[in-house]
């Protein structure tokens, strides 16, 4: 377990530019403890950070520091992390048990040891029924479990997960994530990135925003939720006949009026997202109509980028 | 050990193995699983199969006996070949001298400048004279010992011209050899004088005129003597070397090397030395070495004694030895030494390491693997390291057991009494260790390319093979150019040098005897004695040097390709 002094995640104003393309910005956070997600748009510098992190890349400016030691001057911060890469690359030809095995033995573990670590492991993320197949076989959900049962073989403190949900199926996903969850409540630091903002939250409420290389907001998720809610938001309702169910809605409070977009579809436009949800689903059952899907067109990131910059600015 | 030790060694070099042991068994599984692996360690295998094939279709069809003084043949077309006729001490190129012709012994001769000029008596007769005979033999064909004379044909004698008698001391007759003409009765006793010039024979009394040579003798009968079969002078006088209690000894002797050996198994140095062959102008032959003992050989050693520097025979002695045992000898180790020096260090030396270790780290890198190893706690000069001796596992065992299996049959099928040629198999296992530090060299050198330039490192890697091919092959033919050197072959070259002077130390003597006496062979091409041995002439501190040369290359070549990796962003 990391001390106290020492954060398991230190970057201090720390920036990273490729020639004349910045990578991160003035970048500086600690983390420690918990399950942290790391929220951006493609190229908003979650990669960066996690080449930072790792070791990978020196940083131009600033330091990085893996419980309190430098991972571009020394490797042993990663007796105690676990990384699990967006690359999909693995070694096809091995099986699941030898993968997470072989990985296993880079930290010094005896063959024995490293076997016993991987079948439990390997249990933990769900695969212990196929493990000794081959991972050229595995789908991408399974490949992804793999990847996270190489990242934790070795009981590590901190767990880096590099857009972990990216590509799985709706089973996978809900795996992954509890996998995760589990790893918080076991009191890892775990570092997750994503691009959507659902996944994150679904997972953790502690978050890092990154744009355009910058550190836009670090924070707890709910009050940045609670702050994007007060501004106004659409809520997309697929039903047989959006008029009769408009008249429902806009008689309520939250909402300030209603259109519609196309055929079968209603839009409510609020004010106040979660107040609109918590009257959702008595409405729709007082309609007495069929209703196919509800969709949130501005509870993603784009939106909240788009009202934390607008905020910002 | 305490509970402190323990856990010390526990913690950091059982730890450090394991990581290691893991990295390397990873490579080892990787090269497994590449089809290229399996592609170039059959055609090294296949290679060998070949160079075999050849080796033994050379040993089944045995060595032809070669005549390498020629002397089964008849020049001179009596039917007695040159070597029963040199011991005879018969002329090889008169046909009319073979063993058991009638031979002239020397009694006595008047020469150009002699006093007393005249004698009497019953001879055979050779030169010019004023003859008055009591009998001639006009049946008398010459005595065979003089190809230029030719017996006087008493058939046909005519007068001699008139020439005053006060005269003949400043004029005779010319005329042909082999004839004679008639002065006439000089004297008034009766007998008529005859001048003759060439060979007879008769009683009588012969007076030399000044300036006029006169022998005589007499001349044996002819015996028969059976003529000897060619064959009988093919290989028959073989290579003698003697103890130092002067006990003939195999060649080459290990007890003394240098100094006086050699016999003349035909007797044809001896006899070379006859009277015949003075008179015909020819140089005593029985001692053209020079060191003052007749027909012997001269092994010239360098001052400690212990190698062979050259050998030099007097004419016709150990001129003739067994091709069979000396030729299977000098090929059997030419063979050894130019497939070890060629196809291991040449051929498989470099196209292993091509083939295998130029994308150790950087195919890694292009498969996108890399971030799983990176992500360990290895150092990554640690996992270079690791990744080398990963591939030199592999490698480097194939290229052991295929010398010691190519070594074990050509040692069943080699020359020699033995059945199994025990001392090839240290050759061969220096073989096998020379082309495994040639591959660590090429390994570290060629990943340390493949670093520096990922793109690039390729053809550099090519320019670089073709360069160590032909240094390879200089260093071969003349290991002392300095610029060849500067490979890496060059120094695996030597240290086969030094491991087969290590375990054939008389290998510089069979190279010296097969230059010596003519033996067919190419050992001197393909094998020299190590150059860098420090002056010291030992074979362990050549092998210590190029061994270690190797082994600075690699480590310099390593530890670039850590600084390299170890500095390197990778995205």
């Amino acid at each position: 377990m990391s001390n106290n002094q020492t954060p398991a995640v230190l970057l201090d104003n720390t920036s990273k530019w490729y020639g004349q393309v910045i990578g991160l910005n003035d970048v500086s956070i600690a983390i420690d403890g918990g399950v942290t997600g790391i929220l951006g748009p493609n190229g908003a510098g979650k990669s960066t950070l996690f080449k930072l992190l790792m070791g990978r890349i020196k940083p131009s400016q600033g330091s990085v520091r893996l419980f309190g030691i430098d991972p571009w001057e020394s490797t042993s911060p990663y007796r105690r992390v676990g990384y699990v890469s967006e690359s999909e690359k693995m070694y096809e030809w091995m099986t699941a048990h030898d993968f997470v095995t072989t990985l296993a033995r880079l930290h010094g573990m005896t063959r024995e040891q490293a076997s016993e670590s991987s079948a439990h492991v390997l249990d933990f993320v769900g695969l212990s029924d196929v493990m000794h197949k081959e991972l050229g076989k595995f789908s991408k959900g399974m490949r992804q479990r793999v990847k996270i049962a190489h990242a934790l073989v070795h009981d590590p403190d901190l767990i880096i997960l590099d857009e972990p949900l990216h590509g799985c199926d709706p089973i996978a996903r809900t795996s992954i994530m509890s996998v995760i969850r589990e790893l918080g409540n076991k009191g890892k630091t775990v570092l997750v990135s994503s691009h959507i903002l659902e996944e994150i939250e679904r997972i953790t409420e502690q978050i890092v925003i990154l744009h355009n290389g910058r550190l836009l907001a670090i924070g707890n998720l709910h009050a940045i939720r609670d702050l994007l809610d007060k501004h106004p938001h659409r809520i997309v309702i697929n039903c047989e006949d959006p008029r009769s169910l408009a008249k429902l809605f806009v008689s309520q409070e939250p909402v300030f009026g209603v259109r519609f977009p196309s055929k079968g579809r209603l839009e409510i436009q609020t004010n106040d997202l979660s107040a609109a949800h918590s009257i959702l689903p008595s409405l729709i059952v007082k309609s007495n109509q069929k209703v196919t899907s509800i969709e949130n067109p501005d509870d993603n990131l784009d939106s909240l980028l788009g009202y934390l910059i607008g905020g910002v600015q | 050990m305490d509970d402190r030790g323990l856990r010390l060694a526990e913690s950091v070099w059982t730890r450090l193995d394991r990581k290691a042991g893991a990295i390397v068994e990873l490579t080892i599984r990787q090269l497994r699983h590449r089809l290229s692996t399996w592609v170039v360690l059959s055609v090294g295998a296949l290679l060998m199969i070949l160079l075999l094939s050849f080796y033994i279709d050379a040993v089944r069809e045995s060595f032809e006996p070669i005549d390498n003084d020629g002397d089964s043949f008849d020049a001179d077309k009596d039917g007695y070949p040159m070597g029963q006729e040199r011991k005879y001490g018969t002329s090889d190129y008169n046909g009319d001298q073979y063993p058991g012709s009638s031979k002239f012994l020397l009694e006595g001769n008047i020469d150009l400048d002699d006093n007393g000029r005249f004698i009497t008596g019953n001879y055979s007769w050779n030169g010019e004279a004023l003859f008055e005979p009591v009998w001639v033999d006009v049946n008398y064909s010459g005595n065979n010992e003089f190809y230029w004379s030719e017996a006087v044909n008493w058939e046909e004698v005519g007068d001699c011209p008139e020439i005053d008698e006060s005269d003949y001391n400043e004029q005779t007759w010319e005329f042909n050899w082999g004839s004679a003409c008639l002065i006439g009765d000089m004297d008034n006793d009766g007998r008529d004088t005859y001048y003759v010039r060439g060979d007879w024979f008769g009683q009588g009394t012969a007076t030399v005129l000044p300036d006029r040579s006169l022998a005589w003798g007499r001349v044996t009968e002819p015996i028969f003597i059976e003529p000897d079969p060619p064959e009988l002078y093919i290989d028959e006088d073989g290579i003698d070397c003697f103890n130092s209690d002067g006990e003939r000894t195999e060649c080459p002797a290990s007890d003394r090397l240098g100094g006086s050996h050699g016999f003349d198994d035909d007797g044809d140095c001896l006899f070379s030395n006859s009277e015949v062959a003075k008179d015909e102008g020819e140089a005593p032959r029985d001692d053209s070495n020079g060191n003052g003992i007749v027909c012997d050989v001269l092994w010239a050693t360098d001052f400690d004694g212990n190698e062979v520097l050259g050998i030099d025979a007097d004419n016709n002695v150990d001129e003739d030895p067994n091709d069979e045992e000396y030729a299977g000898e000098l090929g059997h180790r030419t063979f050894i030494i130019g497939v070890g020096k060629i196809a291991f260090v040449l051929l498989l030396g470099l196209f292993l390491p091509l083939f295998l270790a130029l994308g150790l780290v950087r195919d890694e890198t292009e498969n996108g693997t890399l971030h799983l190893l990176l992500s360990k706690p290895i150092h990554r000069g640690e996992f270079i390291l690791y990744r080398l001796l990963g591939y030199l596992a592999v490698s480097g065992s194939y290229v052991l057991a295929l010398s010691m299996i190519v070594g074990i049959i050509a040692a069943a099928l080699g020359p020699g009494d033995q059945i199994f040629r025990f001392s090839d198999l240290p050759v061969w296992l220096g073989i096998g260790l020379a082309t495994v530090f040639v591959l660590a060299a090429y390994g570290a050198i060629f990943n340390t390319m493949g670093l520096i330039s990922p793109k690039y490192g390729v053809y550099g890697c090519i320019v670089f093979g073709v360069w160590e091919f032909a240094m390879g092959f200089f260093t071969i033919l003349n290991p002392n150019w300095t610029v060849s050197s500067i490979s890496v072959t060059h120094w695996a070259l030597q240290m086969i040098d030094a491991v087969v002077l290590l375990s054939w130390p008389d290998t510089l003597q069979w190279a010296e005897m097969g230059s010596a006496y003519g033996i067919n062979s190419a050992l001197a091409t393909f094998w020299q004695p190590p150059v860098h041995d420090l002056g010291t002439q030992s074979g362990f501190v050549a092998l210590l040097v190029s061994s270690s040369m190797l082994l600075a290359i690699s480590s310099i070549m390593i530890f670039i390709g850590q600084s390299v990796f170890g500095k390197r962003e990778i995205m």
